[in-house]
Parts: structure tokens; sequence; C-alpha cells
């Protein structure tokens, strides 16, 4: 039995116009430990899966399973950074990630809680800005605060739907840095599942990676197995045969989209 | 309460202390500002002389009636005996009972309009009410309380109650309603407790609303006190108004008017200070 089994999962929405299949036939095992991309163009149903797994949307059909347990909704082994940060926006940004610690680790002490947010804080770098509010940083920094929250109530799993799309270039490889660290520090015990749209960030990050067809009812489309040897080092990865074989696998199961837009811009010009 | 402290903590963080040249421009604006308020007053006062002048002294001229607006303010707190009060006293007793009534009337609005927004069933079992006695004049009310509290004096309160019961209740509900799903999966994510939902995500996003709730409330319950106490009597400046069209002294009637503007005004301006200092910009 593997560590996180999702089984033939259907999840539908109820619309005004009647009943949406977002996705469907899902299936995937996850072991423990293991990093998991999840990639594939705007509206495919990414989120909708990692909301599964968190507990924040109900299977219409199929299930997720947890450590052998059916997951009926959200938890302290689960932490997630929302697509949108959702950050309270009266909080201040210490705040914010303390009410959340608070919530999820009702037993520890009120001076662990603390320590807690200061070291993810500090992770992070956002100790200096720790009385700020929401609307007083940036886009990138609410991502951090809320990646911040989400590590800090030390979950076994970590979800991220888009945790680092709204940063600048820097910042991203230092967070891809801080998350792998974070991940060794815990004996890679730690099982994480990602969306991106970031090929090149799947890459040196994930062990595996899902690709998903566009929807609706979209499904898996193919798994792609990363091979490359950990401890991963950016500049001595991208260089790797195997990183390029990948790479340009991934750019051919994702690129067809932009191959047609391209020709209907050219029709549109030769009609002008 | 701890949201109104981190709320105010807001403020300080963005308002940076002014500089010399911000003081002046300050200034400047206040000045301006005021220049077009006196203006258009002294507009209103040209007009109310014409009129005074056509209508051959039917209307009291503003000269007149700033003589007696002066008697009413300069003594403002005598009494001799409980058919004539100074202005002020007749005002306490008005704002006393418009915040007697006030008060008890937020303390049913409130919570009801928070069950309201947090609970479907809630909302469809007492919007109909709601509906229906919302439009009704408050002092349709007066009877009632009549009957209900054997005084003239708490059937007023009791009207007052019931006017400040919509605005509240409505606001509240809305705002609870309209909480975004992305704070309830915060809160639904981490795992709050109820209590924390209540404290962190529910009162913090329908604070603004429900201070807006009683922005309304209460300036809708300083229009209807006047027409309750002519209704009831006995005290309070609608009663003043009352008297002082018996006496057949309509500059006392045009000076309560002008008293009962500023009143209503400072009213109003206290709960909107209220309501800036809980906004938070999402
Ligand atoms: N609550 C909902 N009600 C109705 N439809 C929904 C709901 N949530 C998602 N959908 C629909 O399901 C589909 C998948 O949405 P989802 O958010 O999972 O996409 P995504 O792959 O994460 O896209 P993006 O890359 O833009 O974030 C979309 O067509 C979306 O409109
Ligand atoms: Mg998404």
């Amino acid at each position: 039995m593997s560590y996180l089994k999702i089984e033939d999962l259907e999840i539908a929405f109820k619309t005004p116009k009647g009943r949406y299949v977002a996705v469907q036939n899902i299936n995937l095992d996850v072991d423990k430990g293991e990093i998991i991309s999840i990639i594939g163009h705007s509206g495919c149903g990414k989120s909708t899966i990692l909301n599964a797994v968190a507990g924040m949307v109900q299977p219409t059909g199929g299930s997720v399973l947890l450590n052998g347990k059916k997951v009926k909704g959200p938890g302290p082994d689960r932490g997630i950074v929302f697509q949108n940060y959702s950050l309270l926006p009266w909080l201040c940004v210490y705040q914010n990630i303390y009410q959340a610690v608070d919530a999820a680790l009702k037993t520890e002490d009120k001076a662990d809680k603390h320590a807690r947010v200061e070291q993810y804080l500090k992770m992070v770098g956002l100790w200096d800005h720790r009385e700020k509010y929401p609307k007083q940083i940036s886009g990138g920094m609410k991502q951090r605060v809320a990646i911040a929250r989400a590590f800090a109530i030390d979950p076994e799993v970590l979800l991220l739907d888009e945790p680092f799309g709204a940063l600048d270039a820097l910042t991203k490889s230092s967070l891809h840095i801080e998350l792998l660290k974070m991940w060794n520090l815990t004996q890679r015990s730690k099982t994480i599942i990602m969306v991106t749209h970031d090929i090149e960030e799947a890459i040196f990050l994930s062990d595996r990676i899902v690709v998903m067809n566009n929807g609706p009812a979209s499904t898996i489309r193919e798994i792609e197995n990363v091979h490359l040897p950990r401890p991963r080092n950016k500049k001595e990865t991208v260089n790797m045969p195997e990183y390029k074989v990948i790479r340009e696998r991934l750019l051919n199961l994702l690129v067809d989209k932009v191959v047609i837009d391209d020709s209907e811009l050219y029709k549109e010009e030769q009609a002008a | 309460m701890a949201i109104t402290t981190t709320l105010t903590g807001t403020e300080k963080e963005t308002v940076k202390d002014p500089k010399p040249g911000m003081l002046l421009k300050r200034t400047m604006e206040v000045f301006v500002n005021l220049a077009y308020s006196v203006s258009g007053f002294g507009l209103l006062i040209a007009l109310w002389y014409i009129i005074t002048v056509a209508s051959g002294g039917e209307l009291p001229s503003p000269a007149a009636t700033f003589t007696v607006f002066w008697d009413l303010v300069k003594d403002p707190f005598y009494d001799l005996g409980p058919n004539d009060k100074g202005i002020a006293l007749q005002l306490l007793s008005s704002l006393t009972r418009v915040f007697t009534g006030f008060l008890l009337g937020s303390f049913v609005a409130i919570p009801v309009g928070l069950v309201m927004g947090a609970s479907n069933i809630a909302r469809r079992i007492f919007y109909p009410i709601v509906q229906v006695l919302k439009p009704v004049s408050p002092l349709a009310w007066f009877p009632i309380g009549l009957v209900a509290f054997q005084s003239a004096a708490d059937a007023t309160i009791f009207i007052i109650v019931i006017t400040s019961l919509w605005p509240t209740l409505i606001n509240t509900a809305f705002g609870v309603s309209s909480i975004p799903d992305d704070h309830r999966n915060v809160a639904k994510a981490f795992g709050f407790s109820r209590w924390k939902y209540l404290t962190k995500v529910l009162i913090p996003f329908s604070l603004p609303h429900i201070i807006t709730g009683l922005r309304l409330s209460i300036g809708v319950a300083w229009l209807v006190i006047v027409a309750g106490e002519m209704l009831s009597g006995g005290m309070g400046i609608g009663f003043f108004v009352w008297d002082s069209w018996n006496a057949l002294s309509l500059e006392k009637v045009i000076s309560a008017i002008l008293i009962i503007g500023l009143v209503g005004l400072l009213l109003d301006r206290g709960f909107a200070a209220l309501e800036k200092r809980v906004t938070y910009a999402a």
C-alpha cells in the first residue's frame, strides 16, 4: 500500500449550466518523501487535484487515501499553499502565520509556537517585515508568507499550488534551495506535491512530473520520471543530458498550443 | 478588544509624521473647505432673507432668529420646572433616549445579523420578517410601546429600538454572508476552532459592515426621535420644537432645526471616524 494513493478520482462541480467534470480517471501512487510536480495548461484541473488531497473539495468519484485512510477533510498532516496566497488582510504577517500554527498544533507550547513562526519567517526572509499587513507587501512577499505558513505547521505532506509563481528568478532559486534544504533536514520524509507552470522548476525539484491533458474531464497524460542525482545543484543539473531530454519531452507534450496560437496570429496578419 | 488594537496598528504604520510642508498644505485645505461651507450658508441666509421680505414678515428674519438662537445657547442648562428647560437639557434628554434605544436595538440586531449571515436556514426564516417590517415607519410602533410600557417616555425609547434594528441587522448579515471563500478556506485548511474563526475571520471581516449599519441606524434614530418626542411630549428636542410651535415662536423652531442638524452631523462624523478605523484595505 503506497503512502498516498489517488484512486479513480473524479471531481465534478455543479454549475448553473449543469455538471462540469473537471478531472476524471486520476490514478497516482505517491511514496513517502517523494516530490511530485503537476504540470498542465491553465484550467486543466491541477488545483482541483491538489485541493482534493488537501480535503478542501470532496471527490465525486474514487478516493484519496493517505496512510491507508480515506481523506475526508483538511487536517494538520497536510499543509497547503493556496494559489492566491489567501492571507487574512486584517492580520499582520506574523499573526497570519501564528494563528495558523496555533490552530493546527493545538498541543504545542505557546513559546514553541512563537519560535516556529520566527524560524520560518526567517527562512523566507521576512522577519523584518513581520509587523506589516498583507496590503503593505508585494505579491512575492505574500507568496513567501503563505509558504512559511504551510511549512510552519510541520505537515507530513506539503501541497503547493504554484508557490513560486509570483517570484522573481533570484528569489525563486533561493526558495527552491530552501525547500530542498528543509526536505533534507527532515531526512527527506516529507512528501511534496506541487503545481507549477515552470518546466525547469519541475525538473529541478521533482522525482516525478505528472503531465495533465486539457479539460474538461481532463486526465493524466503522462508521468515523467526524473532520475537526476540528489543533492541537485542548479548549475550542474541543467547541463546534464538527462535534464535536457526530459525538458525536450515536456516541451513537446505541452507546447502544441503555442504553435496553433502562432498560426492564427499569422492568419490574422494576412487578412489585415 | 484584540481586533481593534491590531487594526489601529495599521493606521500607525501608514500615517507617517506629517512634514512641515504637508502641515501647511493641510491647513490651507481646511481653510478652503471652510470658505466653501461659509459661502454655502451665506447663500442660504440670503435666500431666507429674500423670502422673509417677500412674505411680508410671515417668516422670522435671519437676524431675529439669530437673537433667539443666541438666547437659547447662551444659557443652555437653565431649569425652570418641567415645562421650561434649557436647550442643552432638552438635547441631553433626547440623546439619552436615542443612545438607550440604539444600544438595546444593536444588542439584538448584531447577534441576529451574525446568525442570519452565517446560516442559510436562519436567513430564510428571518429575512421575510425583516422585509415586511423594515418599510414601516417606526412611529407606527408607538401605540404598541404605550400599551407595553405604560409610559410615553419608554414608548419613545421603544420606537428607537425598532428603528435601530434594521440597518444594523441587514448590514451585519450582508457582511457575514459575503466572507470570501479564500478566507474561509484558510480557516478550514488550518483547522481553526469555532472561536478562532469567529474572532479572527468572521468578526474582523464583518466589522466594517457592522459599523456601517450602526452609523445608518443612529442616523435614522436621530431622525425618528424628533417625531417621536412630538408625539410623546414632555421632554426632549422634539418636544421643544412642538412646544415652540404652540408658543408661536418660529424663531425657536428654526433654531432647533439648526441644532438638530448640527448634532446629527456630529453623530454621523463620530461613526464615520469609527468606520475608518476598522476598515482594512484588502
Ligand atoms: N468551485 C468550482 N465550481 C465550478 N467549477 C470549478 C470550480 N473550481 C474549479 N472549477 C473548474 O474546474 C476546472 C479546473 O480548475 P482548476 O482551478 O483546478 O484549474 P488549474 O489547472 O489549477 O488552472 P490554473 O493553472 O489556471 O490555476 C476549470 O475549468 C474551472 O473552471
Ligand atoms: Mg490552479
